[in-house]
């Protein structure tokens, strides 16, 4: 009993070093990336003749304070520590008070976009991966090359002109069809295993195996697959945001991209590094479950 | 088998139910249009955007409003004013009885004490500079009615700074919640919408007496993306676009065509110039192409203005010669004598000052091929038109040009700090008819002078002329020495070349036709120049 | 269906060339008086906004793109097997570290990485090769994403019974790793290069706000994908929705080229 637990302890404290190494890491690159990318002392009122000096006053006075990027990166860690994420560069408030309510649109979201693209994706590729011969797959390919022919932007704007859809759709229907090419290619595979071609010849029906063997079969390369699933909404929830007008991290995360606001940058890079840890942690869970 | 296909059903079902429409349009009950950006401040004397300068005149209260379409300083909180003849005394008389929005006084006091704040060098205020020593000016109040300012030197058109003062109550700012003016902030929400109730308390009545502003509710949503703003309004969900693109006018024509309107050239201009910094990192034989006048002529006589003006702002633009706008009257100058404009003309240029043409490309007369890139933001599509435009026309004459497009923030490095370009393709928006706003740009030690930055001396004659007829025209009271001062730096720019003028691109708006009583004006802010008046169709008022 | 792909394919790509062989004007060609014209004998499809013809800016962009992009794709889908299958068979601690760093790569923003390889090449470098440049960056970002799919891919092969027997029987490791691995995991691949295309394609005309890219006047692909973002492009002529089509066509037929018969 002891030893179970040790071992339990032994891996959370290995799971959260790891976090934490990840986040520190990434907060260096992100500081040193943003810091050393052009443009990151410069203000576009410099160019307005009637803002130009107020700006450039601003940016000598930040130009004093961020000398160096291990200075910056200690002094923004430091302020974690103690749950200050710093003042944001471009409106002057409190870092926190900008991604509070952005982070619960955002997060919803995107759960809703992906598991709405999941269920869709696995809704039509678990069938038609259990048909024999390749008729399912002529039956998606039209449909899933247009999909992926049509850029997020062109999607989400055609969405808004219809008036019909909306962020989560669009999201879904990325996520989905991406996924869909994988898990059906996946599927595809383990059907034509040797042992389940044993077993659906001794009569064992489709669903039951389905439940039964395949999908547990499967369960780790389906978290890897949703590691990648919430890295590509990561990704597709900026333009979306954007498009769509939506209050979430995405709008933030560009506009800050956009103005060099490194502080809110900075928050956001870590809310990515806690989620792909988190997947991560939860991907090696699952493997060990399966090894078991 | 059978037993999946039941699965498809709920599959289906699934998809209907995200395809549910998003949200039907409300019927308008608060006038709304949209901000690019989020206001950097809400403290008005802080305001150093135009999102700030916006919310800015909506909801503060002034002593002296500028009229955008007579160009007329009006009487606003003070009921009348006078400068004294030296123009070192400024006294103002308050409307009797004036109240903020919360229902206290408004008195001299309170003026005193928000001028005072703007000129206080801690608050940072844009507009103190324009007072020349903002520290030495003192303000005294005789009475409750009576605010006299007191100015060290002559300030030139002195009214017109008093518009850009709001009026607050004392103490701490309110940030636009209490105000003197049309509106007040009654919510904001970062990222999303300001909204804007009336001020029952604003001292302006229409002639039948009735209380002004007329229109109830305004919200202003912060809307970076320009392509929903214009879907939003052709669903109803907005009133007002400030300032269409030359594309999305085409395509709101189509749809709305009593919607859209178009001013006229506006006072903005697109330009071009070559980068002659010293301090350049460029090669030797490249300055010495962009400090050769000719050199920076033949580009410009090469150019089709008229095409740029039509292919790439779909006629919604007038070809530009100089830095003041025809629509800019008082200062236009109808006699300016501009480089003739055509290729074969440009190639003569080229060819006396010792280029040649060898086969496709064009050699300086040390032999090296004229090859250089422009610069210029990315996502102004008219922009990047009429740099493609004028990379073709440059490629007649043998120059081969690259285009770059960089966003805002890298460009800027280049221009501003490292100087790290050859040419570049910006445009100028003018927020004050007087061209003694734009002193930065000409004077050659000013860091925004673009072509060549913080000259310590005039680097040439010319520059140093430019300087000496801007000084006069920033000292002068007189306005017929301010105007030969400013006909003649066109004059001396129009031969030099320094800026290479573009287009003035037109002002484009869309109202929508439910509103009454909007006057657009070319100056900011344009489409609600006139707030207090405008008011819904049908609404008895 | 292999062969036709294969032959379709061709044809595409034949037809592009030989219009942009024998068409009388060049992509660049500005024909001032004919600005967003429909079909006529001298422009067939009609021209875009700065009166270009559009069929030859189309097969310039078919090409270019196709190549850049089916390159780029097929060295992210390398480099994600690379990774993903030596951290299945490497050590512990090497694999860990593997994932590590997919990790650590998916959670930077590259695009300041990008603005500064941009700012550290020349203002006047070459429409191709600044092209060749982007699709590299791609290429060489592209893959993290990919790397952990493949990873899990190959620990399933590694742990089947066939595999387990065919070490037991004295192969070397490496020998089964590229005759036994490699085929099954060539479906997860080729899937991944697949879907890599068109996000690539787009991916390259959105770095041209960052001055990378296919810069003008050579004609990008991508852009003509991203030109659908504005809703003004929809009231135009139908023949701005040929690069999309074309894109359908070319992935239908490439997924029919990869897929097994």
């Amino acid at each position: 009993m002891r030893q179970i637990v040790r071992r339990v302890a032994l891996r959370v404290v290995w799971h959260v070093a790891r976090m934490a190494s990840l986040i520190l890491l990434s907060a260096l690159g992100t500081v040193w990336l943003m810091r050393s990318a052009p443009g990151y002392f410069s203000d576009m009122r410099e160019t307005d003749p009637r803002y130009a000096e107020s700006a450039r006053a601003e940016l000598e006075l930040q130009r004093e304070q961020q000398k160096t990027v291990s200075g910056m990166t200690g002094k923004l860690l430091k302020g974690w520590l103690v749950g200050d994420l710093g003042q944001s560069r471009q409106y002057d408030v409190p870092v926190t008070t900008l991604l509070r309510p952005r982070v619960r649109v955002s997060v919803q979201l995107l759960l809703d976009g992906i598991i709405a693209g999941w269920l869709a994706a696995l809704a039509i590729a678990l069938p038609l991966s259990a048909r024999r011969g390749s008729t399912g797959e002529m039956l998606i390919a039209v449909p899933s090359a247009i999909l992926l022919a049509i850029p997020t932007g062109a999607m989400a704007i055609l969405c808004l002109m219809l008036d019909a859809g909306g962020p989560i759709l669009v999201l879904a229907t990325l996520v989905g069809v991406r996924d869909f090419k994988l898990v059906y290619t996946l599927l595809r595979q383990t059907w034509t295993d040797p042992c389940f071609l044993q077993a659906r010849a001794q009569g064992i029906g489709t669903a039951r195996m389905m439940v039964a063997h395949l999908l547990p079969g499967i369960a780790q390369h389906l978290v890897a697959l949703a590691t990648m699933s919430v890295v590509l909404g990561l990704s597709a929830i900026v333009p979306i945001e954007v498009i769509f007008n939506v209050p979430g991290i995405g709008q933030l995360a560009w506009s800050a991209a956009m103005n060099r606001d490194l502080p809110v940058l900075l928050a956001v890079t870590l809310l990515m590094a806690v989620g792909v840890g988190a997947m991560s942690i939860f991907g090696a869970q699952m493997a060990t479950v399966e090894a078991a | 088998m059978s037993a999946l296909h039941g699965k498809h059903p709920a599959s289906l079902l699934l998809f209907f139910a995200i395809l549910a429409p998003a949200r039907a349009a409300a019927p308008p009950t608060e006038l709304a249009w949209s901000l690019k950006s989020d206001p950097r401040s809400l403290d008005p004397a802080k305001v150093d955007d135009q999102a700030a300068e916006t919310v800015r005149f909506l909801t503060g209260g002034v002593l002296l409003r500028l009229n955008r379409h007579t160009l007329q300083i009006e009487p606003s909180l003070a009921s009348s004013w006078n400068t004294s003849r030296d123009g070192l005394l400024v006294t103002f008389h308050l409307r009797p009885g004036l109240l903020f929005s919360d229902g206290s006084p408004l008195t001299s006091a309170a003026v005193a004490a928000s001028v005072k704040h703007v000129l206080d060098p801690a608050t940072g205020a844009p507009v103190a500079a324009q007072f020349l020593s903002p520290q030495a000016v003192t303000v005294e109040t005789p009475d409750p009615l009576t605010v006299r300012i007191h100015l060290p030197r002559r300030v030139v058109s002195v009214g017109k700074l008093f518009d850009e003062i709001a009026i607050e109550p004392s103490g701490p700012t309110t940030e636009g919640r209490v105000t003197s003016g049309s509106f007040t902030i009654a919510e904001y929400r970062r990222g999303q919408f300001i909204r804007l109730e009336r001020n029952p308390r604003y001292w302006k009545h229409d002639p039948s007496g009735a209380a002004l502003p007329y229109l109830r509710t305004i919200r202003l949503d912060i809307l970076p993306n320009r392509e929903t703003d214009q879907l939003r309004f052709s669903r109803g969900q907005y009133q007002l676009i400030d300032g269409l693109s030359a594309d999305d006018f085409r395509h709101l024509a189509q749809t709305n065509p009593s919607s859209v309107h178009d001013l006229g050239p506006s006072l903005n201009t697109e330009q071009i110039w070559f980068n002659q910094s010293v301090s350049a990192p460029l090669p030797a034989w490249e300055k010495a192409w962009f400090a050769n006048r000719a050199f920076r002529v033949a580009v410009s006589q090469a150019i089709h203005r008229a095409d740029l003006a039509r292919i790439a702002y779909d006629g919604h633009a007038t070809p530009a010669g100089g830095f003041i706008s025809p629509s800019n009257r008082d200062w236009y100058d109808t006699h300016l004598r501009l480089p003739p404009e055509g290729t074969s003309v440009a190639q003569q240029t080229l060819t006396g000052a010792g280029f040649k043409r060898v086969g496709a490309s064009l050699l300086d007369p040390q032999g090296h091929p004229v090859k250089f890139s422009i610069l210029t933001n990315a996502g102004n599509r008219s922009r990047e038109k009429m740099a493609m435009l004028i990379q073709q026309d440059l490629a007649a004459l043998g120059m081969q040009v690259n285009l770059v497009t960089l966003d805002f923030p890298a460009l800027i490095e280049r221009l501003m700090h490292t100087q790290a370009y050859e040419c570049a393709l910006l445009g100028l928006s003018s927020v004050d008819p007087d061209p003694g706003s734009m002193m930065n740009i000409w004077l050659s030690s000013s860091p925004n002078h673009q072509w060549n930055p913080s000259e310590k001396t005039p680097a040439t004659p010319w520059e140093a002329e430019i300087d000496q007829q801007m000084r006069l025209l920033g000292a002068s009271p007189d306005d017929e020495v301010r105007k030969q001062a400013i006909d003649t730096v066109q004059q001396i720019v129009a031969d030099q070349q320094p800026f290479i003028y573009l287009v003035y691109p037109n002002m484009l708006y869309a109202v929508s036709p439910q509103l009454t009583g909007v006057d657009m004006t070319l100056l900011q802010p344009g489409v609600v120049s006139n707030i207090d008046w405008i008011h819904w169709k049908g609404d008895s008022i | 269906m292999r062969r036709a792909a294969i032959v379709l394919l061709c044809a595409l790509v034949a037809t592009a060339a030989s219009v942009l062989l024998w068409s009388p004007t060049g992509y660049a060609t500005q024909d001032r008086e004919q600005i967003s014209a429909p079909s006529s004998a001298r422009h067939w499809i009609g021209t875009d906004d700065l009166g270009r013809d559009r069929s030859v800016r189309v097969a310039a962009a078919l090409l270019l793109g196709l190549a850049g992009a089916s390159a780029a794709s097929a060295l992210a889908a390398t480099l994600a097997a690379i990774v993903g299958v030596s951290a299945a068979f490497a050590p512990k601690p090497l694999a860990r570290a593997l994932l590590y760093l997919c990790d650590l790569f998916l959670t930077l923003p590259w695009l300041f990485l990008l603005m500064t390889v941009r700012s550290a090449l020349p203002l006047t470098l070459a429409p191709l090769q600044s092209a060749a440049v982007t699709f590299i960056l791609l290429a060489v970002l592209g893959w993290p994403a990919y790397a952990r799919v493949t990873c899990a891919g190959t620990l399933r092969i590694r742990n089947a019974d066939w595999f387990l027997q065919a070490r037991a029987s004295g192969l070397h490791p490496g020998r089964v790793a590229i005759r036994h691995v490699m085929p099954h995991l060539r479906p997860l691949l080729v899937t991944q290069f697949l879907l890599c295309i068109p996000a690539f394609l787009v991916s390259e005309a959105n770095l041209g706000t960052l001055a990378l890219g296919i810069s003008e006047p050579v004609p990008s692909w991508g852009a003509m994908l991203l030109s659908l973002e504005h809703a003004s492009a929809f009231s135009g002529p139908a023949w701005v929705f040929l690069p999309i089509v074309l894109l359908i066509v070319v992935l239908l037929l490439l997924q029919l080229l990869v897929t097994e018969a």
